[in-house]
């Protein structure tokens, strides 16, 4: 107790009423497609410029193909709205996403906007019911394209991503900028958990309220139980994992239901309705909380099914009453019984909220372990550096070294390798499971330990593949989904990431796969033109590589693979021959000294 | 040291919300929803049972099992006992070498069998979701009939089953806790419902069947229990049985009395977006007990009253949670891996000194055997656990569950084995074969000869190109060798007695054919004509033997020692030999 919202979400408290109160006018003024009001808080004279949205209570601007609309984000407007293992690109709700798109061109020609970026102003998107995810999309859009950082808040907003979505959004450590204002009984952040078949009735209701042709609508009714239903399938599905649920049959039951794939993400303010707001920033938690606040008590059913459509409705009258109040908790640092009670929350959401709270603690664990292994994979590096370094002497680089596994080194170092590979492994399933912070593949030592790793020892990978022929069994190293081992495509993405460079930009640690193939396609095709094109291709990557150091200059050692085979190459087909020529002799210069 | 790491975690029984989930999904009103009509639609039909494949979606095939309400008691009346059904066999496992089935399921599934023959080849080839379902009897029939479809199903056929049944009795003799196929069985059972412990011994069960016999039943599968107050799943065979015990004393009515499970997930449906009951006096410091008190409580079942050992149940719990954490299992194939690497090192530095790898351990040559020996300790732990686990499985799926990893462990086997009979009869054993050999070697060997074919021309003649490369493919074979030594040791000792010569000679004779056998087969590594080794050695003191004019035996075994005595084993092994 004794704070804020604005202090727990770091945004100032004058900022969010107004900003809410222009989401509402926003939300019903369809001629226009957003309203900006510019605020100036008056102790510290700071300004801020808010940004609220139109929105539509049409279904076709709910819901798409049934049963959840679902599309995937795109990754040209939104480039990092992907995963950087196997999870594949976001999914968000298809027709908010094409709303977005609508608004836009306007948005990014907004006089308001650039004078913003401009004089430095503070940017609010702001967005009311269907209004919440545009917010959220203009929000991220702005993120990608670092002019402005953005806020964003949403008052009754859908859910608009997945799991992906919601974990790009903590990855890059942007879950902090999205707020969002629920009500305890609110339908609406409940709505997406569920198929589409009740939403039209629902939205029909809402349509009438907002257009005020008619002050009194007939209620839509039933929708309660199925909405809520099928919302609680997803977050027992989801508390099922968080409890580690070892049920042999889950898997085979998960592929006979199809359940929503929308998640909460960003921070989540809940109004109790008696003043009080409670601050939830674990995604877990929030969906959890999301669910079972609404659960039914003792009043009936039709009671509670209209609470739900009336709490739409009651933002600004709610936030009036708690903005600016202290009655805030944050639920960070774990579920406490006595502050949770204005929720509502039965033992059993509480066992939930407290599996959530074990689910962080394990991935925090997870995290020291693996601290522990980065020690590790430091010293074995090391090791390898040595034997690199060791190789050189003889003239022939550790690469063809191992590969002929000729000396005890060599052993050691494949034993070395394997070690290194279990480790990686490791922490690749880690990943694909969640099981560690979402912002561990852009942690810039484990970025920088895996490069590292990725350029010394994935060398040693293919030769090993290439020592015992395994072209032959399973195809060249290097295609899509191929043998090249997961681990590395996954760490040299993350600093294809981090750099902003296209996937499969930064392939250095392939340069003798590429060299190795090579030698065994022009045996079998003979040097037709898509072996020209290879062949120029390896001496361009060489030449930049060599360049910018990112793959060692030990590949031009005199009795390398590579120096035999290029030396070997008909000289009409070595276009850059003279420039490779002089790093050949360089090095060779280098060594003789 | 990581165990009791682990025991610090908190631990939570997810019983509940595994139920919530499937309450409140659609899976389960799909299953029952054509059973009413069937059963309505029943009476007027002549036959016994009434099938029906309904296909509600394109990728989705409903098959429902309905048997009429007068075969039903008729089937019930013949009792509960256990029928041996040697058709069912493919799921026998270590535990439970001969299948039965009760009486009242057979006498409804036997007539149907050729039909159902019919019905699973033409689903075998569908795609898609399966759900075969029925009430009582009728999920029986569903139950026997899925399991004949699992023993049939190939790994690339496209069809996802599972069997969904209502208010069914216990099946069998059988468990299939160990199995994967254990997965695709749900069976929702109401405490109101007298029809799935009917025979159980505290049942109202008919009078042939015995006591013993009704306590040989084994659930399988998840049981999705549920009561007025909620539903909880447990796939623990021991605590389901507990539940239908309990519950088989409490519930009243008659066998007429037909459940509807209509009415019952409606209330589920409804109670899952309830707020769940108080706790009343437990704390959610330890979350695992309150969750599990809960769940029980749900559903009708007082830990104390009951005698419900919560302690064990968590212990259960979290021996599974360390058992299968997809991370770990990585990094323990893994370091497999390494294990392997570090043996195969062994045998190249043996190599490198021309020496044999059987020799140089049993001699200890590098000084890092001791080493090696924590590798084979590794490797064999794993490898033991790996039987182990086949053999817990239903047959027919234990093969397909080790065509994935035979070639690995045969390859283990033709490594590490060898290493092993080197220490026995370094440490004075005697006869390995019968009196030390572990059985998981013996196992894996079985399991290798029943899967190879007999090798073609081209194989052998590829085979003949490798053997310097190969393992030597009889893992006993060094075992073999050192009763060979014994066997001449005891010919040349002065105070043998006959009958021994006369047994050692035999020995010897039955060697060398073995022997010869095994190079006609290019089935030994020619690092065993090595000098020095083992084999060698032998050869030595043989040679001497058989040529000394004391010699009173006749040489039957002539192939053996011509190869041996004109060095054509020089050669052996060695590619440009015609």
């Amino acid at each position: 107790m004794g704070e804020t919202v604005g202090n727990l979400i770091g945004l100032n408290d004058e900022v969010i009423h107004p900003a809410a109160t222009l989401a509402v006018e926003a939300h019903n003024s369809p001629s226009k497609q957003f309203l900006v009001k510019k605020i100036k808080i008056r102790h510290d004279l700071s300004s801020f410029v808010v940004f609220a949205f139109s929105g539509s209570m049409l279904p076709d601007d709910w819901f798409g193909e049934p049963p959840f609309g679902k599309t995937k984000i795109d990754t040209g407007k939104f480039p990092s709205l992907t995963s950087l293992n196997d999870g594949g690109d976001a999914v968000v709700n298809g027709s908010f996403l094409r709303r977005f798109n609508g608004v836009l061109d306007k948005l990014s020609h907004a006089k308001e906007l650039k004078e913003a970026i401009e004089k430095k102003r503070q940017v609010v998107f702001s967005g009311y019911s269907s209004a919440g995810p545009i917010a959220i999309l203009a929000t991220l859009y702005f993120l990608e394209n670092p002019t402005l950082s953005p806020r964003c808040l949403t008052f009754g907003s859908p859910l608009l991503g997945d799991r992906i979505f919601g974990h790009v959004l903590r990855r890059e450590g942007w879950s902090d900028y999205f707020t969002h204002f629920v009500m305890k009984y609110d339908i609406i952040p409940r709505i997406m958990l569920s198929p589409s078949t009740e939403h039209e009735q629902i939205l029909n209701y809402f349509k009438s309220k907002f257009d005020r042709k008619n002050i009194n609508p007939a209620p839509p009714s039933g929708f309660y139980l199925t909405v809520m239903g099928n919302a609680s399938s997803v977050a027992s599905y989801e508390a099922c994992h968080l409890m580690g649920c070892r049920n042999p049959s889950l898997d085979i039951i998960k592929s006979f239901i199809e359940l929503s794939p929308y998640r909460p993400s960003g921070t989540y303010v809940f109004c109790t309705g008696n003043g009080n707001l409670v601050v939830v920033k674990d995604p877990n938690a929030v969906l959890q909380i999301l669910i079972h606040c609404a659960e039914l008590g003792e009043s009936h059913t039709a009671e509670v099914e209209k609470r739900s459509l009336d709490e739409h409705l009651a933002y600004l009258s709610e936030l009036n009453e708690c903005l600016g109040m202290q009655a805030v908790v944050s639920l960070d640092g774990g579920p406490a019984t006595a502050t949770l009670n204005d929720l509502g929350l039965s033992p059993q959401a509480m066992l939930c909220l407290q599996a959530a709270e074990e689910f962080k603690n394990r991935r925090s664990r997870n995290l020291e372990k693996i601290r522990k292994y980065l020690e590790k994979i430091e010293v074995k590096l090391e090791m390898m550096r040595k034997y690199k370094e060791n190789a050189r002497i003889s003239r022939l680089g550790y690469y063809d070294s191992f590969k002929l596994q000729n000396e005890d080194d060599d052993f050691h170092a494949n034993v070395s390798r394997l070690e290194l590979a279990g480790m990686w492994d490791e922490i690749k399933e880690m990943l694909k499971e969640f099981e560690l912070p979402d912002d561990f593949e852009k942690k810039r030592e484990i970025i920088d330990l895996g490069t590292k790793y990725r350029r010394l020892v994935e060398p040693l990978d293919i030769a090993n593949f290439y020592r015992h022929s395994k072209d032959k069994e399973t195809g060249a190293y290097v295609i899509g989904g191929g043998p090249r081992p997961k681990r590395y495509r996954f760490i040299q993405r993350w600093l294809e990431h981090d750099e902003k460079e296209e996937f499969g930009s930064r392939s250095e640690s392939l340069f003798w796969a590429d060299v190795e193939q090579l030698g065994i396609d022009i045996k079998k095709k003979g040097y037709v033109q898509e072996i020209e094109e290879r062949i120029q291709q390896v001496e361009r990557n060489l030449i930049a590589w060599i360049g910018d150091r990112s793959l060692d200059d030990d590949v031009l050692l005199e009795n390398s693979t590579f120096v035999k085979w290029w030396r070997d190459l008909p000289p009409q087909h070595k276009p850059k021959s003279d420039r490779i020529e002089k790093l050949i002799g360089e090095k060779e210069k280098a060594a003789g000294v | 040291m990581k165990r009791r790491r682990m025991n610090q975690v908190p631990l939570f029984s997810s019983a509940g919300e595994l139920a919530n989930m499937l309450v409140t999904s659609n899976l389960i009103e799909a299953a029952w929803a054509k059973i009413p009509e069937l059963q309505r639609g029943q009476s007027a039909l002549p036959s016994s049972v009434q099938t029906m494949v309904d296909h509600p979606t394109p990728k989705c095939t409903i098959v429902v099992f309905a048997p009429s309400p007068d075969s039903t008691q008729d089937a019930l009346s013949q009792g509960g006992d256990l029928v041996p059904y040697p058709k069912f066999d493919f799921l026998c496992t270590k535990g439970c070498p001969s299948v039965s089935i009760n009486r009242a399921a057979l006498t409804l599934f036997t007539p149907l069998y050729d039909h159902l023959s019919g019905l699973k080849d033409e689903l075998n080839k569908r795609e898609g979701q399966l759900i075969i379902t029925g009430q009582s009897l009728g999920g029986s029939i569903a139950s026997l009939f899925t399991l004949f479809l699992l023993s049939s199903m190939d790994k690339e056929s496209k069809c996802r089953p599972i069997c969904i049944t209502f208010g069914s009795p216990l099946i069998g003799n059988f468990g299939l806790q160990h199995s994967h196929w254990n997965s695709f069985f749900l069976h929702l059972v109401s405490d109101k419902d007298p029809l799935p412990t009917l025979f159980l011994p505290s049942g109202r069960s008919a009078p042939t069947s015995s006591h013993s016999q009704a306590t040989a039943y084994k659930p399988f599968g998840t049981y999705l229990l549920c009561s007025e107050l909620g539903c909880a799943c447990f796939d623990d065979p021991d605590f389901i049985f507990k539940f239908l015990t309990v519950a088989s004393s409490e519930v009243a009515g008659g066998l007429q009395v037909v459940v509807d499970y209509g009415e019952i997930l409606r209330n589920l449906k409804y109670r899952a977006i309830c707020k769940g009951p108080r706790l009343v006096g437990e704390r959610l410091t330890d979350p695992f007990s309150a969750g599990i008190v809960m769940e029980l409580k749900t559903i009708g079942i007082d830990p104390a009253k009951h005698n419900i050992d919560i302690g064990r149940m968590e212990k259960d719990a979290r021996d599974l949670t360390w058992k299968t954490n997809k991370a770990s299992e990585a990094k323990k194939l893994n370091d497999r891996k390494i294990n392997m690497v570090w043996l195969e090192w062994y045998r190249k530095k043996a190599e490198d000194v021309k020496k044999d790898y059987y020799d140089c351990f049993r001699n200890e040559r590098f000084n890092i055997e001791a080493k090696i020996q924590w590798h084979m300790e590794d490797l064999t732990t794993y490898w033991e656990d790996m039987v182990a686990e086949a053999e817990r499985k239903p047959q027919k799926e234990g093969a397909s569950f080790r065509t994935g990893w035979l070639q690995a462990g045969t390859t283990y086997r033709r490594m590490v084995e060898p290493l092993d009979i080197a220490v026995f009869y370094k440490d004075g054993g005697r006869d390995y074969i019968n009196s030390e050999r572990s059985q998981h070697y013996k196992l894996l060997e079985q399991w290798y000869e029943e899967a190879a074919k007999p090798p073609t021309s081209e194989e052998l003649d590829s085979k003949k190109q490798k053997v310097s490369v190969l393992l030597t493919e009889d893992s006993c074979f060094w075992a073999h060798v050192e009763e060979a030594i014994l066997s001449c040791k005891s010919l040349t000792n002065a105070n043998s007695t006959p009958e021994l010569r006369e047994s050692s000679w035999n020995n010897l004779v039955k060697f060398g054919e073995y022997v010869m056998e095994q190079i006609e087969n290019y089935a030994v590594s020619p690092e065993i004509f090595l000098k020095d080794s083992c084999f060698m050695t032998w050869w030595g003191e043989y040679k001497v033997y058989i040529a000394s004019p004391s010699n009173p035996c006749s040489l039957r075994f002539i192939q053996f020692i011509d190869f041996m005595k004109t060095g054509r084993y020089g050669v052996y092994g060695r590619s440009e030999v015609p």
